[in-house]
């Protein structure tokens, strides 16, 4: 055998071709996210990561609904300029209670990791409902409409809980239940400045290696 | 060595790895330089008379290339790592890169930041490239509240050129502003003035400090309720960041309806702390650019 004689039998039996592809397309996966599946160091929360309370997880799925993701990552990657400009590099076990992440590739605005705490609410709200408010020269768009809905429209933040906690997050029964009341009389505005005044500050250098 | 979840799947990376590789060699050097591939191709169909499996072989260019990138290949994972724990006769790692550029950074700069860090504002005042660097962090850090004129912006973040700084102006006080932060409230009075009573506040308090604010019919409830912070003329207390109520500057707006907001429903204004972003020398030159004018008059 060798393999001019082994394309010929392949080529030849579809059956045998069919298998031989799925074998082939999966070495990488076996190599490359199998044992990723069986890695502690990325499961492990960061220093005081925790899941997301239910207003920060409101302000969460409003950032997703809203493409805040498509202009800005939340990934700061190991590299002198980006240490520099946005603060320590972000980690795995930071991401441990983000479903989906929310990394990104692509920046048309600022990478927004280390963003909690940077600005003050007011100026997040001034800067949401228009951006050219606080910033002459920024393209970002206005997003007026989230200081008039209401953040819990879908009554559902209860639910979206329990399905995470199905996912493993360790939320208590008397955190889904009080989660309706702690969106009560809040807009959409004030649950995404919750979320992103909480981003990256779970974590500091120190906590890892 | 590269993070890895245990021993085996260490061993699993490694030993697919190099059986896929040692496999795809094989198969290309077999295809190549088989000694009887012709053979066996003989006895395949024939289309137009002479057309046959083989007829037409693989370019030889082909396999050069293949085999530059085994080459690649084999290189590659002896240097970095890639065979599982296997960390590569470089040591490369993302972060060992990164601390590598960190220390080249410090031996470039170390030295003329701490210098920085250290010196005289009025040293650094005099420096046209050193404002010019402080103008840089205070773009990046400073503009999108305080605007790239640091002249404030939208009546909620304060003029930062106009000489009165509600906690305080000194250099010592416009560092702790910067590294710590700064929290004031100022609480609502309506439930206590009732809404008559906010507007006569707001009358007296804009004509406080000057001659015809005695007799004022709020100067009572001013006596009793404001002047613990804001104290008896109306001169503020940096020490708790109650602004003076006597200059010109109001810092969420000089229309009246601000003033009635700001007594009948109170402020809390929030400057975030910096002391984690920003390192002494970026805090040393915001300092002496901030102070730049006041050290000057």
């Amino acid at each position: 055998m060798n393999g001019v004689g082994l394309h010929k039998k392949l080529e030849e039996n579809a059956g045998l071709l069919i298998f031989g592809i799925l074998f082939v397309s999966t070495i990488g996966g076996l190599v490359q996210v199998l044992p990723s599946l069986f890695q502690e160091s990325l499961k492990t929360p960061t220093g005081t990561t925790r899941p997301y309370s239910a207003v920060e997880l409101a302000g969460r799925d409003i950032y997703i609904r809203e493409g805040c993701s498509v202009c800005h990552s939340q990934q700061i990657r190991p590299l002198l300029a980006e240490v520099k400009r946005y603060g320590p590099y972000s980690r795995a076990g930071e991401s441990v209670y983000d479903r989906p992440f929310l990394w990104g590739s692509k920046r048309t605005g600022p990478d927004l990791h280390r963003v909690g705490g940077k600005y003050s609410d007011i100026w997040h709200r001034l800067h949401l409902i228009n951006p050219r408010d606080v910033v002459p020269n920024s393209i970002m768009p206005a997003y007026p409409w989230l200081a008039e809905r209401d953040a819990n429209a879908g009554n559902d933040i209860h639910l979206k809980m329990i399905a995470l906690r199905k996912l493993g997050h360790p939320y208590s029964d008397e955190q889904i239940e009080a989660a309706p009341a702690a969106l009560e009389g809040l807009t959409d505005i004030d649950a995404l400045i919750g979320y992103l005044q909480i981003l990256g500050t779970w974590t500091k250098p120190e906590d890892t290696p | 060595m590269p993070d890895m979840p245990t021993a085996f799947w260490s061993g699993w990376i490694a030993t697919v790895t190099i059986v896929s590789f040692v496999g795809l060699v094989w198969f290309i050097f077999s295809v190549y330089f088989s000694a009887d591939a012709g053979q066996e191709e003989s006895e395949g169909p024939v289309w137009d008379e002479n057309l046959r499996e083989g007829s037409n072989p693989a370019p030889m260019w082909w396999f050069w290339l293949i085999l530059a990138l085994m080459v690649f290949s084999v290189l590659y994972l002896m240097l970095y790592p890639g065979l599982g724990s296997y960390a590569g006769a470089l040591r490369w790692s993302q972060g060992g890169r990164l601390n590598e550029s960190m220390v080249d950074y410090e031996s470039e700069f170390g030295g003329l930041r701490s210098l920085i860090a250290e010196a005289k504002l009025e040293t650094l005042q005099a420096d046209d490239a050193l404002l010019r660097s402080a103008q840089r962090v205070f773009d990046r850090n400073c503009a999108v509240c305080h605007g790239y004129d640091a002249a404030g912006q939208a009546s909620y973040f304060p003029d930062l050129t106009d000489g009165e700084w509600q906690w305080g102006g000194s250099p010592e006080q416009i560092e702790q502003s910067i590294r710590n932060g700064r929290n004031a409230v100022m609480v609502g009075w309506s439930p206590i003035l009732g809404d008559d009573g906010v507007l006569q506040m707001v009358d007296y308090i804009k004509r406080l400090g000057q001659d015809d604010a005695g007799g004022h019919p709020a100067q009572p409830k001013y006596d009793q309720l404001c002047v613990a912070c804001h104290g008896l003329d109306g001169s503020g207390n940096a020490a708790l960041g109650a602004p003076s109520l006597i200059d010109d500057t109001w810092l969420y707006g000089n229309s009246d309806s601000a003033l009635q907001h700001s007594i009948a429903i109170g402020r809390t204004g929030e400057m975030p702390a910096f002391g984690e972003r920003l390192d002494e020398t970026q805090i040393r030159l915001l300092v002496a650019l901030l102070t730049q004018n006041s050290s000057q008059e």
